[in-house]
């Protein structure tokens, strides 16, 4: 610890070009790590990824660039070119963990495999995120988020059970995936402390997929029954859409107060829904009864009503619900960061807090604005050699 | 576990004291203790872990959680989520609602480097075995509390499974088909996402605590952790104040992009199939644009991305001349007219067994992915290949099913495959004797008293 955060003492440089690792380096750097992220004098692909501020593209309003990228710095070079190479082995040389998602094999064409730093370096931790891992038979093949979801056995159980299965919103699997990348980088550390040793993580997107189906697997070999799609068990309020959650944990002494709450003190002698279990097993008949108190009000109004009886209530709330909820602000989970081309916004936060480690916050870099002091204040480039390399197009 | 243990892993050395229940917690110190860490799960006898079940279980849905429909002579050491999520652990009992058991907790509290609990935000506060009074006893100890809402905040005691907690932390309002319907993953997705999170979270706390020689308390609420993965839509509100809604299997930049049907596959479950999807299956739904004709249940995902995966994808289907129609040339034309084209390629995948379309469209370079269920996903040949599923016999079912496996290989920490979970208080005798040193006429005290029982009565 050098500066009072947890990861102060180190530098990770992020060669990557899509969602997961950008996320993963974001972790790292809200603990203190000094992050540099590499991108090609184009600019990093999720530059190019919308949405833009007032929808105009521009590679430094890109919403998912931006939020990805807090608290890094940015250089540029060209890994294609062999000036660029060199210099990415001097910024490797200069780093103790090293994030990449090149197809397999990429680093290692240029020299730059893990056996050739590992000699170089032995303390250099290195970890790949790319769809499949770095072997198998589908090592080579392509993956978006949606095929992530499809391949991680994720989205069979997905939707309607009379319709085709249904993707998650956004990119969920994607991030997903940065986070595992991020505690296998934070183990890796760990263990480097004790021993001085790094090593190679290998992060598979369809593994990490895999590992949030938490049902299907188990309980089709369990069962021998696939865990399949399900009518949703939500109904309408006054402006959205609620679950009662009576189901699952509600107290035996609770439930009278719950029939009386809403208005049907007579329920709770239904043997029909005496029990979370028998609730479960008539859920449909509970929800036609409950119908007209549930559309009689609003959806968050229902949540905290059914919370105060320590029931799992939910309401669906959109990302404006986010914003406005009041919990969240209280804990100050989002954050205003001011950005010179894109302006202020809010971002959410930190997933994480500890103890007496904030976590750092700041805006997301613009296209090559630490390539002056990277290249030349640190790598020792003079003047003129950077000017050289962008007339070249290496930065 | 042991000091001579092999391989070699990361968290060697850690101990880890266990009171999480469900599903966060128990997933968080699985991937503990596969890096190595020796993970103490406390329940108490008269409130186990609510994986395991009921003692006695009576409605078919309950009956469903056991093997063969059989609860057993001990149905708490017999259910499948229990059995898979507690693997490569110590299993010990003390009722902490009794002093003798918050004794217990604290001493092991004193030999631990970690608590982990998931409980709502105050229980253990009014059991005096909260944070401030367990830093007390260890001053060098990492709390991690995961939570449904986080440990402060107006709705600090708010509860949730990770089905309700896909609806607060705003998943489900952009999930649903374009009818605006939101749903749940079925799943409880924001579980073991939060418990990859909070592993890395509790060695980033060893961490500080090496550091500073400080014990730190770790708050994670898994509604923000859940918030954090919706980065795109939180921006767009954030920038425009544009609020996302669900756009069912589609995508801004990339068309087409979708879930489309494909033919049986004859040698996969076939009976299974029919059990699960038949009934469904026959009920034509006059909203759904995208219907499978074969009734199968079996489907291809198709995204691309740019227009070189275009021609790739017209050269596959071997350039139909629908194809060739020019409002289909580019990503813009293509967005517009989806419904043409999305029915059309619908048309075509059909004739496909899904896992062949999928090969022949990748070698061809077009991301595709065959949609996998909870059967298939086991036998993929790719998940196969990497050996990341792993059998496990858990102790009194008697029977091997296939486990996940942790979502990262590391070369210097390899995955060694975890001992089955324990069954209720296994390692009470060597976590209260060995590791503790409690004496004969102690541990029978605790005995008699109630603490300490493998009996389960909840």
């Amino acid at each position: 610890m050098t500066d009072g955060s947890i990861l102060g003492d180190l530098t990770v440089l992020d060669v990557s070009h899509e969602v997961p690792a950008a996320y993963c380096t974001k972790l790292l750097a809200a603990l203190g790590a000094r992050v540099i992220k590499v991108e090609p004098p184009s600019g990093d692909p999720l530059r190019a990824q919308g949405p833009f501020k007032d929808d105009l593209p521009n590679p430094e309003t890109s919403g998912t660039f931006l939020y990805l990228n807090t608290a890094k710095q940015s250089v540029t070079l060209d890994p294609a070119t062999p000036s660029g190479q060199a210099l990415l082995a001097q910024l490797i040389a200069g780093a103790d963990v090293l994030v990449e998602d090149f197809p397999p094999g990429t680093l290692a064409g240029w020299g730059l495999g893990f056996r050739v730093l590992a000699e170089r370096d032995p303390g250099l931790i290195c970890c790949a995120i790319t769809p499949f891992g770095q072997d198998g038979p589908y090592r080579d093949y392509l993956l978006t988020e949606i095929i992530a979801q499809a391949l991680g056995g994720l989205m069979y159980t997905i939707g309607l059970p009379e319709r085709e299965p249904l993707k998650i919103g956004g990119s969920p699997a994607l991030h997903n995936a940065g986070i595992a990348a991020f505690t296998a980088i934070m183990a890796a550390i760990w263990q480097r402390d004790l021993t001085g040793e790094g090593q190679q993580i290998d992060v598979s997107i369809q593994e990490a997929t895999a590992f949030t189906q938490i049902s299907s697997s188990l309980l089709a070999a369990w069962t021998g029954e696939p865990h399949g799609r399900r009518p949703s068990p939500m109904v309408a309020a006054q402006d959205g859409w609620v679950t009662l959650g009576l189901e699952m944990g509600v107290a035996a002494d609770i439930w009278p107060r719950i029939c009386e709450l809403i208005g049907r003190p007579d329920l709770a002698e239904d043997a029909r829904f005496s029990t979370t279990a028998y609730r479960r097993e008539n859920r449909d008949a509970f929800n036609e009864i409950v119908d007209e108190w549930v559309r009689g009000q609003s959806k968050e109004a229902i949540y905290h009503r059914l919370q105060a009886m320590r029931t799992i209530a939910g309401y669906v709330a959109t990302v404006e619900d986010l914003y406005a909820n009041a919990h969240l602000r209280e804990r100050g989970f989002f954050r205003e960061l001011d950005h010179p081309v894109a302006g202020p916004a809010r971002y959410p936060g930190m997933p994480f807090r500890i103890g007496d480690f904030p976590a750092v916050e700041a805006r997301a870099p613009l296209l090559g604005e630490h390539n002056r002091a990277v290249y030349a204040g640190e790598l020792g480039l003079a003047a003129a050699e950077i000017v050289q390399l962008y007339e070249r197009g290496v930065l | 576990m042991s000091a001579n243990a092999s391989p070699r892993r990361a968290l060697d050395r850690v101990r880890i004291l266990d009171l999480s229940q469900v599903a966060i917690g128990p997933y968080t110190t699985l991937l503990l203790a596969s890096l190595g860490a020796q993970v103490i799960k406390l329940e108490s006898h008269t409130r186990g872990d609510t994986s395991r079940g009921p003692v006695t279980p009576v409605t078919a849905t309950q009956l469903s959680l056991y093997p063969e429909n059989d609860p057993g002579a001990r149905p708490w050491n017999r259910t499948a989520r229990y059995n898979q999520r507690n693997r490569g652990k110590l299993s010990v009992t003390a009722n902490f609602a009794t002093p003798g058991g918050k004794a217990l907790v604290k001493r092991l509290v004193a030999v631990s480097d970690a608590l982990v609990e998931n409980f709502r935000a105050s229980v253990l506060d009014r059991q005096g075995l909260g944070w401030e009074a367990l830093r007390q006893v260890n001053p060098r100890l990492i709390y991690l509390k995961l939570s449904s809402q986080g440990a402060t905040g107006p709705e600090r005691d708010y509860g949730s499974l990770g089905s309700t907690l896909e609806q607060t932390a705003g998943i489900a309002s952009v999930t649903g088909y374009t009818d605006g319907l939101p749903l749940m993953t079925n799943e409880t997705y924001p579980d073991p996402v939060a418990a990859i999170l909070g592993t890395g979270a509790l060695i980033a706390g060893l961490r500080a605590v090496r550091q500073t020689g400080q014990g730190q308390f770790i708050d994670l609420s898994q509604r923000e952790a859940t918030v954090g993965l919706l980065g795109e839509a939180m921006m767009d509100f954030a920038l425009n104040g544009r609020v996302a809604a669900p756009t069912g299997n589609r995508h801004p930049t990339m068309a087409p992009h979708g879930i489309f049907p494909c033919m049986g596959n004859s040698d996969q479950m076939e009976g299974n199939r029919e059990q699960g999807t038949g009934k469904s299956g026959e009920q034509p739904n006059p909203q759904s644009a995208i219907r499978n004709p074969q009734s199968n249940d079996r489907w291809i995902a198709i995204a691309v991305q740019n227009d070189a995966q275009w021609q790739a994808l017209r050269a596959a289907m071997g350039e139909p001349v629908w194809s060739q129609d020019e409002r289909f040339a580019t990503i813009l034309g293509r967005t517009r007219h989806q419904d043409e084209l999305e029915a059309q390629l619908a048309r075509w995948t059909a004739g496909f067994d899904a896992d062949e379309l999928m090969h022949r469209l990748q070698r061809d370079g077009v991301p595709a992915g065959a949609v996998l269920d909870g059967a298939t996903v086991v036998r993929d040949p790719q998940l196969v290949a990497r050996g990341w599923f792993e059998q496990v016999t858990p102790t009194e079912v008697g029977r091997p099913y296939p486990m996940a496996t942790p979502p990262w290989r590391m070369s210097g920490s390899a995955y060694a495959p975890l001992l089955p979970a324990p069954l209720l208080g296994e390692q009470n005798d060597l976590v209260f004797r060995e590791i503790l040193g409690l004496s004969e006429a102690e541990y029978e005290q605790y005995q008699r008293d109630g603490v300490i029982s493998t009996e389960a009565r909840w």
